[in-house]
C-alpha cells in the first residue's frame, strides 16, 4: 500500500493533458448535439479519430486498436484526466466500451479489421441486443432464434431496450442457436447490420420526454446474417455475454465516479448528504483501485456497481430536494454548458435525478447484484 | 497510488489472526503481554490498522487501542506499560484512563505526560463491559487541557468498528446458513441475502476509508485530516447498518445474553460514540469543505 505517484503514470498523464490542451475541439466546432447513444456528431467523429490515431482512445490496447499498451494505472489516469475536464469518452459508449471491446476479445482477425476498427474510429456505431421482452435479469431465457441455413443464419425474434439501435450500423445480437440445450448453452452472438432486410427498429421515448429517443424495440423477421458474422464459437455465446457484461461492469464504476464528481461540483451544500456523497465517491475510488490491482474476488465488481449507482441516485435526489421549488424549472441548466459531454449531464435537477434511476436497473439490477454478493462472496445458499 | 496489501502486510494479518485464534482463553494481562512481545504496538499506521481491525474482530479487552492510538501520537513515543491520551479539552470519556501506566495530556502548554496512578480517574459503567472508559476527576494544578484529536485516534476507532462489524457479519452469515425454517436455510431467502449484502457493502465502504486514512497518516500526507473525518463517519454509518440488519437477521437469538453477538454489536456502537459519531464527523467534513471554498 502506498499513496505515492508513479513517475511512469505521471509522465503519461502530463503527455495526455498536453495532448488534450492542444487538440480538444472548441465549442464553436461542436455545435451539433447528439440525439442518441449511437449518433456521433461529425465533430465528435473527428475527435474520436484523433484519439484513435494518437493511441489515446483505448490506451490499454495496442496501437492498431487505438491504444499504446498502457498499464492499468495509466488507463485510470487517462479516465481521470477526461473526467476532470468533463469530457465524454465516446458518444457511442456501448460501441466503444462493449461491442468493440468484445470484438477485440472474441473476434477473429478479420472481424477485428472489418468491424472493430470502424467502431473504434467512429466510422460506424453499434448497439447491444441482449434484453428481450421475456429476458431481462434472466438473460439466459432469451428466445430470439437463429437457424443455420447454408452459409447464413436466419434470425427471428425481438429485442428491447436496445439503446441507440435506430442510429446504429450494427447490433451485437444474442440469439438462441440450440433450443434443446440447457438454457445457458445454445446461445450464440451475431453482429447484424441494421440495414438487413427484415430488421425493423422502433425507437420509443424515455419518461424524460417524448423526443428522448434512445430505447428501441428491434424486430427480426427472417433476417439473413452471413455465417462469418458469428462472434465467438457457435452455441458458446454465454462466454461472450459474460465477457461483454464484464467489460460493461468493469467500466461502470468509473462512470459512476464521474457522475458523483459532477454532483460535488454542481450542487455544493452544507447538508450532511453532501458529506456522504464525498465519502461514497472516495470509497468507490478506493474499492475500484483495489479491484484493478487484481487478486480480489471478481464478484466484488457487483459491490462497485451497487455502491456507485445507489450513491448517485441518493445524491441526485438530495440535489433536487435542496433546490426546493426552483427545481421545478425544466428544461434548465444545472451546470456550465459543456460541449464535450452529453447535454443530459447538465440538464434540470429533475432530469438528472430521473436519469439516475436506470443505473440500478441496467447492467444487472441492484437485486441481482445483492444476490451475487450474498452468494458468491458471503457464501449464502442459492 | 497502490491500494492493496503487500506481502508483508498480508503475512502480518495472517499471523495476527492465527495468534488471536489461539489466545481466546487468556486473561487481559496475558493478552497484553502477548501483543507487546509480538511488537504489535510498534507497528506503523497501516500495519497498526491491520492489527486493530483484528482486535476489533475479537472486541479486545486490553488497553491496546488507547496505548497505540491515544497515547503514542500525543507523546510521540510508546509508554512504559500501557498508556492513553487526553485530547478532548476536558478529560471526559477517556479510554483506559483509570488503568493506564502513563497518560499524555494535551494542554495549552503542549503535551504533558504524567504517570497514570498520579491521576484521579473514575471508570464509568458503560454498556460495553469489556471497554474501559473513565472521567478524570482531578488534574494536576495548573493543567489547562485543550482539544485536539489526533487523526490516528479517529482511524483507530474507525478500524476497530470495521473489525467488530466484520465479526457481526460472520456470525450472522453462519447463523442464516444453518438456521432452517420452511424446510430451507433462511440464508436462501432473497430478503435475508439482501440485508446481508448491505452489511457487507457498508463494511467494505468503511474498511477502505479507514485504511486510506491509515495510509495518509503513514505517509504524513496533507489529506490525513479529511481522510480521518471520512473514516470515522463511514465507520459510524457502517455500524448502524450492521447493527440494524445483524440483529434482524439473527432473530430472537441475537437478543440474548448467552449469544456472543451483543459483544461485537456493543463494541461497534461504543466506537461510534467515542470521539464523536458519524453525524459529528459528517458535519466536521462539511465545515472543512466550506472552509476550503
Amino acid at each position: 500500500m502506498r499513496l505515492g505517484t508513479n513517475p511512469e503514470v505521471e509522465k503519461f498523464r502530463a503527455e495526455f493533458a498536453a495532448f488534450l490542451d492542444e487538440h480538444l475541439p472548441t465549442a464553436e466546432e461542436a455545435t451539433e448535439r447528439t440525439r442518441s447513444s449511437s449518433h456521433i456528431p461529425e465533430w465528435s467523429r473527428r475527435w474520436q479519430q484523433t484519439l484513435f490515431d494518437a493511441g489515446y482512445l483505448l490506451p490499454g490496447q495496442p496501437p492498431e486498436y487505438g491504444g499504446r499498451n498502457a498499464t492499468l494505472e495509466q488507463i485510470l489516469a487517462h479516465q481521470e484526466e477526461l473526467s476532470r475536464r468533463r469530457i465524454y469518452h465516446s458518444f457511442n459508449p456501448q460501441g466503444l466500451g462493449i461491442i468493440a471491446a468484445s470484438l477485440l476479445t472474441f473476434g477473429t482477425e478479420e472481424q477485428k479489421a472489418r468491424w472493430a476498427i470502424p467502431l473504434l474510429r467512429a466510422e460506424k456505431t453499434a448497439a447491444l441486443g441482449m434484453s428481450e421482452p421475456g429476458a431481462g435479469s434472466d438473460l439466459a431465457g432469451l428466445r430470439t432464434r437463429a437457424v443455420l441455413d447454408g452459409d447464413h443464419f436466419v434470425v427471428n425474434g425481438q429485442k428491447v431496450w436496445t439503446s441507440g439501435a435506430h442510429d446504429s450500423d450494427v447490433i451485437l445480437t444474442f440469439v438462441r442457436t440450440d433450443p434443446d440445450a440447457p438454457k445457458h448453452r445454445g446461445i450464440s452472438v451475431l453482429l447484424i447490420p441494421t440495414d438487413s432486410e427484415g430488421l425493423v427498429c422502433r425507437p420509443f421515448a424515455s419518461m424524460t420526454g417524448p423526443d428522448d429517443l434512445d430505447f428501441n424495440e428491434v424486430f427480426f423477421t427472417d433476417v439473413r446474417v452471413p455465417r462469418e458474422n458469428l462472434i465467438g464459437e457457435l452455441d458458446n455465446g454465454w462466454a461472450v455475454a459474460n465477457g461483454s457484461l464484464g467489460h460493461e461492469r468493469t467500466l461502470l464504476w468509473l462512470s459512476y465516479a464521474e457522475r458523483l464528481e459532477d454532483l460535488i461540483r454542481d450542487a455544493p451544500s452544507d447538508g450532511e448528504w453532501y458529506a456522504s456523497l464525498q465519502m461514497d465517491l472516495q470509497a468507490l475510488r478506493l474499492l475500484g483501485y483495489e479491484q484493478l490491482s487484481g487478486g480480489r474476488n471478481p464478484a466484488e465488481i457487483s459491490l462497485l456497481k451497487l455502491l456507485g449507482s445507489e450513491a448517485l441516485q441518493r445524491a441526485n435526489w438530495h440535489a433536487l430536494e435542496q433546490h426546493q421549488q426552483d427545481a421545478l424549472i425544466h428544461p434548465a441548466r444545472t451546470a456550465p454548458p459543456n460541449h464535450m459531454a452529453h447535454d443530459v449531464f447538465t440538464t434540470s435537477w429533475f432530469e438528472r435525478y430521473a436519469r439516475s434511476a436506470p443505473g440500478t436497473i441496467a447492467g444487472g439490477t441492484s437485486e441481482i447484484h445483492r444476490n451475487i454478493i450474498a452468494e458468491r462472496i458471503l457464501g449464502l445458499p442459492r | 497510488m497502490e491500494f492493496e496489501f503487500d506481502e508483508d502486510q498480508l503475512l502480518l494479518r495472517q499471523s495476527v489472526r492465527e495468534t488471536l485464534a489461539k489466545t481466546r482463553a487468556l486473561s487481559e494481562a496475558e493478552l497484553w503481554s502477548t501483543y507487546t512481545e509480538l511488537g504489535w504496538l510498534e507497528a506503523p499506521p497501516v500495519e497498526l490498522a491491520i492489527v486493530l481491525d483484528e482486535l476489533g474482530y475479537i472486541a479486545d479487552p486490553t488497553p491496546f487501542l488507547a496505548t497505540a492510538t491515544w497515547f503514542a501520537p500525543l507523546a510521540g513515543r510508546l509508554p512504559e506499560g500501557s498508556g492513553t491520551g487526553v485530547f478532548d479539552g476536558g478529560g471526559r470519556f477517556v479510554l483506559d484512563a483509570e488503568r493506564a501506566d502513563e497518560v499524555a495530556l494535551l494542554t495549552s502548554g503542549g503535551v504533558v505526560v504524567v504517570p497514570g496512578p498520579e491521576l484521579a480517574a473514575q471508570r464509568l459503567d458503560t454498556f460495553d463491559h469489556r471497554l474501559h472508559v473513565a472521567h478524570l476527576t482531578d488534574l494536576p494544578t495548573g493543567t489547562d487541557l485543550v482539544p485536539g484529536v489526533p487523526e490516528l485516534a479517529l482511524m483507530g476507532l474507525a478500524v476497530t468498528t470495521v473489525g467488530a462489524c466484520r465479526r457481526v457479519l460472520d456470525l450472522v452469515v453462519a447463523h442464516v446458513k444453518q438456521r432452517k425454517q420452511f424446510g430451507v436455510p433462511i440464508g436462501s431467502f432473497q430478503a435475508v441475502k439482501h440485508k446481508a449484502a448491505d452489511m457487507y457493502l457498508a463494511i467494505e465502504r468503511a474498511r477502505v476509508l479507514a485504511y486510506y486514512c491509515a495510509l495518509t497518516i503513514a505517509e504524513d500526507d496533507p489529506r490525513q485530516h479529511r481522510a480521518a473525518l471520512m473514516a470515522k463517519a463511514a465507520a459510524g454509518e457502517c455500524q448502524e447498518v450492521v447493527y440494524r440488519n445483524g440483529t434482524q437477521l439473527f432473530g430472537a437469538m441475537g437478543f440474548t445474553w448467552e449469544n456472543d453477538l451483543h459483544i461485537y454489536l456493543k463494541r461497534a456502537v461504543a466506537a461510534n460514540l467515542l470521539l464523536g459519531s458519524a453525524t459529528v464527523h459528517r458535519k466536521a467534513l462539511l465545515t472543512m469543505e466550506v472552509a476550503a471554498l
